[in-house]
């Protein structure tokens, strides 16, 4: 082959391997972005009238005399779409029987979407589901909602060679020249006047527990339910991991029992994250009868066993890489085996083995196959520490798995399903940066 | 100094105190033994507890029907079993994730060992740090609420531009090659003439070829977004991690002396890499590859949520734009009806499929083990 | 066998069995009571004899040097004295090695005990990665009864005795891998004297240092003597005549000449040790 060309296909492998690494980069910023955006929606948002009251009315927060006094202003601001609608009513009830048949479904459409951008009538009952006590919280859900009571929804099927298509009436034109037809028009121009739409900054949104299925309120019983399952986790890992890697750097003398523990903790490695979750149901539940049911301890075990292999690696990896004169010195001085592990060995390879753990906490806390079936419910209230025992609980992790495909109205809680992301994805990177600092640290005390 | 007239401590032991000595040194040494063995029975428990649930599965229904009929109806009156479909399922994304992690995985790892300096070395590590520890949830949950909705949408013009931004340097590079191969035996003065016209004529054939394969891929209508093509890719960048750290660790281990004498001989860095260390690291790589297979097999949340989850194969098999299942996502979603009924076929065949699972990644697992040991045996010796 | 092995036995040396005692002799010292003694003793690796049947005698007080080409087994002979070969797997001893007239390979010896008594300084500077204060009163905490005041005089009067007090009193809290190569294997020999050893073993101390710091720890092996039988393994010939009253040769694993320095490095008797010696081989 000639020189050229040889340097080129050179180039080419260099710069593919290049892009190959831009790829691997850009892939994770793709991922990460809509997570952090959309995530940080969840806390900073505009909030209408409707968030305040709840605010106020759930949590007793916010001024209430301002909260009032908008809640109001609002209402007044209300009142003549109302009025409108009561008038035809009126105008209906005292005309022909064809016109009130023709109005029936459009009007009841209209009032019915309306309650869902504003929360019931005035004057109304109050409804039995929180949903439909309150209004649009969210400006942007508003906005969505809003359009929905200015168009209505209608499936084209005419050309028959392609699928249905969705086509947007507005509903302005089917009450053309009754006195609904001016509310539109109204609504359009005056819809920050009924809503108050408000910067906000909703931090409780991490502390507060949910209501009527996460349509309202925060993610406080996942973030605890998370945390307890990882710190339970870690609890059991930890100590166990630690006293096997010390044995199998430190004890150990090379055999075929010690091939075959190495074996059977690789496969341990190696085993799906699902079938620790079967496991977890078939062995701690069904089996040792941990707890009746699924509880936090179940979860916490599959978790812990699923981790254990990381623990014993990285610690025997920080254990082997502690230089041998240490131990030696130790030794030398008279002391016994067990004393050298304990107070130079252990403390010299922490770092390491904090790295590992610090890893491993992070994978505890974002799996999800081997709660399912040992710890996570989708909804409950936040834990005491003694009801970990008996009780599951509502996960981060599980939870946006169960938002975002088995809850019934997956786009109204878009934003928690974001919010529930970006808490779990900052937790585990925040795991991750500590310990990339850890292992920064433990590079430069080697190098002195 | 030392101290005169202080009184020196016997070297020797009582009987007792030797005695005790070697009893507390033997119960020390059994308790860390024991406990190291409760983490390694573990496997065992593990292995004996999916069995002994999957048994009854095979005892009821027999295996015939599992393996081999595609009918999964395990809530009808007369149920069916064949797990056929879902078996295909789990092989079709994986295949997609490895298609899509391998040659970006290892590209990106010689690029790591061999290619890039230290400083960006250090930039790009994290990267694949933090693509391995997000939760596969998080996949999950992009792949349904960002992927999917995308390719439902616009999915054909995207697989149109892919087709051109994968296929137009590669075709280009073939043409460079088979050209420059072709014309080394012609003598000088006709050469420069007919490499031109060569080029010129592959290179219509290339567009026109590109132009086609690149119309049919935006004219593809994806009914779902939610499908095998979806998974796959998100099941590839899952894997990337572990197929990059695994093989750039088996690059390292292949000595500098190997390069240098490459290198020596005249070869380009292409030449010395593709020639000489990447065949020597082969074994590793394969494990790499291996280790990536496990971790897309054994995935559930992003193939639960993203897959669609309809127990057939596509058509024709390789189809990858219709939705599949998988044995993890069957599992997990059959489990939440099944667990009230323990007893039942349909609560046993969940744990006869994680008994393929488990002995699929035990297979996987030890032949990686073993391709790594007996490539570190034989550069060591 | 001396039954009171608790005290170091007194024992002469018998003068005639030993031609290295002759040179001793000719110098018309005193004759010293031997602390350490190996007879016929050999140390295996599995099968592999690494140490071949030495016997030689090391005086109280005094400086033995045990030279030789690397791997000639000295490190394995000195590390055979303080037990830390049985760290290694399949690491075994034929023959006897006595120590204040007591076999050190005897079944009802306390390793421990024995560490204690015989302190090892390594080749490379090894302080643990912890303060300065904490790495002297590593043996004294190990083996307690020590109060807290009584701990600082020790970890004060080990840095005096090894010659680093003056330089690091005002640190004693910093980690000592911020010290400098020589101060920090100064720092191991004042670990090792915190536990009030009789006996020091050397291995190599100064192979890692600088020409400086080399003549630091030389100097200082010169304080120590007398106070300590100090048994130092060393590749460098010129250090091995400065520092020793006596000299070992070991060839692949057998003792080919011991005696006074003076005689050794002036007028040996073997032509291996004359070669060695002169640089024709090693």
């Amino acid at each position: 082959m000639r020189l050229q060309t040889r340097k080129i296909l050179d180039r080419a492998f260099t710069g593919s391997g290049v892009l190959a690494i831009i790829l691997m980069t850009a892939a994770l910023l793709i991922l990460l972005t809509p997570m952090f955006v959309r995530g940080s929606g969840a806390i900073f948002f505009t909030a209408t009238v409707e968030h305040r009251r709840i605010m106020l009315e759930k949590f007793d927060r916010g001024d209430r005399d301002a909260v009032e006094r908008d809640i109001r202003s609002a209402r007044a601001a209300r009142e003549p779409v109302y009025r409108a609608i009561a008038e035809f009513e009126r105008q209906l009830a005292a005309g022909d029987a064809a016109p009130r048949r023709l109005y029936a479904t459009p009007l009841k459409d209209v009032k019915k979407a309306l309650s869902v951008l504003f929360g019931p009538e005035p004057g109304r009952p109050r409804p039995m589901l929180m949903r439909d006590q309150y209004g649009q919280a969210r400006w942007d859900r508003a906005q969505v909602k809003l359009a929905r009571v200015l168009c209505r929804e209608e499936w084209d099927y005419s050309n028959p060679a392609k699928a249905g298509v969705l086509v947007l009436k507005p509903r302005a034109a089917d009450f053309a020249g009754t006195p609904v037809a001016e509310i539109f028009p109204y609504l359009q121009q005056n819809a920050d006047r009924m809503l108050l739409p408000r910067r906000t900054v909703y931090w409780q949104f991490l502390t507060d527990v949910s209501f009527d299925s996460h349509f309202f309120g925060g993610i406080w019983p996942e973030i605890l339910g998370t945390l307890y399952l990882t710190l339970g986790a870690m609890m059991l890992a930890i100590p166990m991991g630690l006293i096997a890697a010390i044995y199998l750097t430190e004890y150990a003398t090379e055999s075929r029992l010690l091939d075959l523990l190495r074996t059977c903790i690789s496969t341990l490695a190696g085993v799906p994250s699902i079938v620790f979750g079967l496991f977890g149901l078939a062995f701690f539940i069904n089996t040792l009868n941990v707890s009746p049911s699924k509880s936090v301890l179940a979860g916490s075990m599959t978790l812990a066993l699923m981790i254990l292999p990381t623990v014993i690696r990285a610690s025997e990896e920080a254990l082997r890489a502690v230089p041998r004169t240490y131990k030696e010195a130790a030794l030398s001085l008279g002391a016994g085996r067990w004393h050298a592990v304990w107070t130079i060995m252990l403390p010299a390879a922490l770092p390491g083995i904090l790295t590992g753990i610090v890893i491993s906490m992070g994978r505890a806390a974002g799996e999800t196959a081997p709660i399912i079936f040992t710890a996570a419910v989708s909804v409950g209230k936040p834990l005491a520490v003694w009801e970990t025992l008996t009780q599951p609980t509502p996960a981060l992790s599980w939870n946006i798995f169960n938002l975002a495909t088995e809850h019934e109205a997956v786009d109204e809680v878009r934003h928690v399903q974001y919010g529930l992301v970006l808490v779990l994805v900052s937790l585990v990177l925040v795991l991750n940066l500590v310990a990339i600092l850890l292992r920064a640290r433990i590079a430069k005390r080697m190098r002195v | 100094m030392s101290r005169p007239g202080r009184e020196l401590p016997s070297l020797l032991l009582s009987h007792t105190a030797r005695r005790r000595q070697r009893l507390t040194a033997a119960l020390g040494t059994g308790f860390l033994l024991t406990v190291t063995s409760l983490s390694a029975l573990a496997v065992f428990f593990i292995f004996y507890f999916i069995a002994r649930d999957a048994w009854p599965f095979f005892r009821l229904e027999g295996a015939r029907e599992f393996f081999t009929s595609m009918r999964w109806y395990p809530s009808a009156g007369s149920a069916e079993f064949g797990a056929r479909a879902i078996l295909v399922g789990s092989g079709l994304v994986t295949l997609g994730a490895i298609v899509v992690a391998v040659p970006l995985g290892v590209t990106a790892a010689v690029c790591l060992s061999d290619v890039l300096p230290f400083s960006v070395r250090q930039v790009v590590k994290p990267v694949i740090e933090i693509l391995a520890a997000i939760p596969s949830v998080a996949y999950g949950f992009f792949a349904l609420v960002v992927l999917a909705p995308l390719l439902q949408q616009s999915g054909g013009p995207i697989l149109g531009l892919m087709v051109w931004i994968i296929g137009a340097p590669l075709a280009a590079l073939a043409i460079l090659v088979v050209v420059d191969l072709a014309t080394d035996k012609l003598s000088d003065r006709s050469r420069s003439r007919v490499r031109v016209l060569a080029f010129g004529v592959l290179s219509a054939v290339a567009v026109a070829a590109l132009a086609v394969a690149g119309k049919a891929a935006s004219g593809l209508v994806i009914s779902s977004g939610t499908n095998a093509l979806n998974v796959s890719l998100i099941l590839g960048i899952m894997a990337l991690p572990t197929v990059v750290s695994v093989s750039e660790d088996a690059l390292q281990a292949v000595g500098r002396d190997l390069r240098e004498g490459s290198y020596a001989l005249g070869a380009t860095r292409a030449e010395t890499l593709l020639r000489t260390v990447i065949p020597a690291a082969s074994s590793g790589i394969l494990a790499a590859v291996i280790l990536g297979v496990m971790r897309a097999v054994g995935e559930t949340m992003v193939v639960w949520m993203a897959s669609g989850n309809a127990a057939q194969i596509p058509h024709p098999w390789y189809n990858l734009l219709e939705p599949v299942r998988t044995l993890t996502a069957t599992i997990a979603g059959d489990m939440g009806e099944a667990d009230h009924v323990t007893g039942s076929a349909r609560y046993h065949v969940l744990f006869a499929m994680a008994l393929c699972l488990l002995v699929f990644s035990f297979a996987c697992n030890t032949s990686s083990e073993w391709i790594i040991r007996r490539a570190r045996k034989k550069a060591g010796g | 066998m001396c039954a009171e092995a608790s005290l170091p036995a007194i024992r002469l040396m018998v003068e005639m069995q030993n031609p290295a005692v002759e040179g001793c002799e000719k110098r018309s010292e005193p004759a010293l009571p031997s602390h350490v003694e190996t007879r016929d003793f050999s140390v295996f690796y599995r099968t592999n004899q690494a140490v071949k049947r030495v016997s030689l005698q090391m005086s109280a007080g005094r400086v033995t040097a045990i030279i030789g080409p690397s791997g000639c087994g000295k490190s394995t002979l000195l590390r055979a004295i303080n037990r830390m070969n049985d760290l290694v797997p399949g690491c075994h001893t034929e023959g006897e090695l006595l120590f204040g007239g007591q076999d050190l390979y005897s079944p009802d010896v306390d390793v421990v005990t024995l560490r204690r008594r015989v302190g090892m300084v390594f080749q490379k500077p090894n302080p643990f990665p912890k303060s300065i204060f904490d790495n002297v009163a590593y043996g004294p905490r190990l083996h307690g009864g020590v109060s807290r005041g009584g701990l600082a005089e020790t970890v004060e009067r080990s840095l005096v005795d090894a010659a680093l007090w003056y330089e690091v009193k005002d640190r004693l809290h910093e980690n000592a891998l911020g010290l400098s190569g020589g101060q920090q294997q100064r720092l191991c020999i004042a670990r090792a004297l915190a536990v009030q050893p009789e006996i020091l073993l050397m291995d190599e101390p100064t192979s890692a240092l600088d020409p400086r710091a080399t003549s630091r720890i030389e100097d200082l092996i010169a304080e120590l003597k007398g106070h300590y039988t100090i048994i130092i393994v060393t590749h460098n010939m010129q250090q091995a005549a400065r520092v020793s009253d006596y000299t070992a040769f070991m060839y692949e694993g057998n003792l080919v000449e011991f005696g006074a320095t003076t005689q050794v490095f002036s007028t040996p008797r073997q032509k291996q040790t004359e070669d060695y010696i002169t640089g024709r081989f090693g």
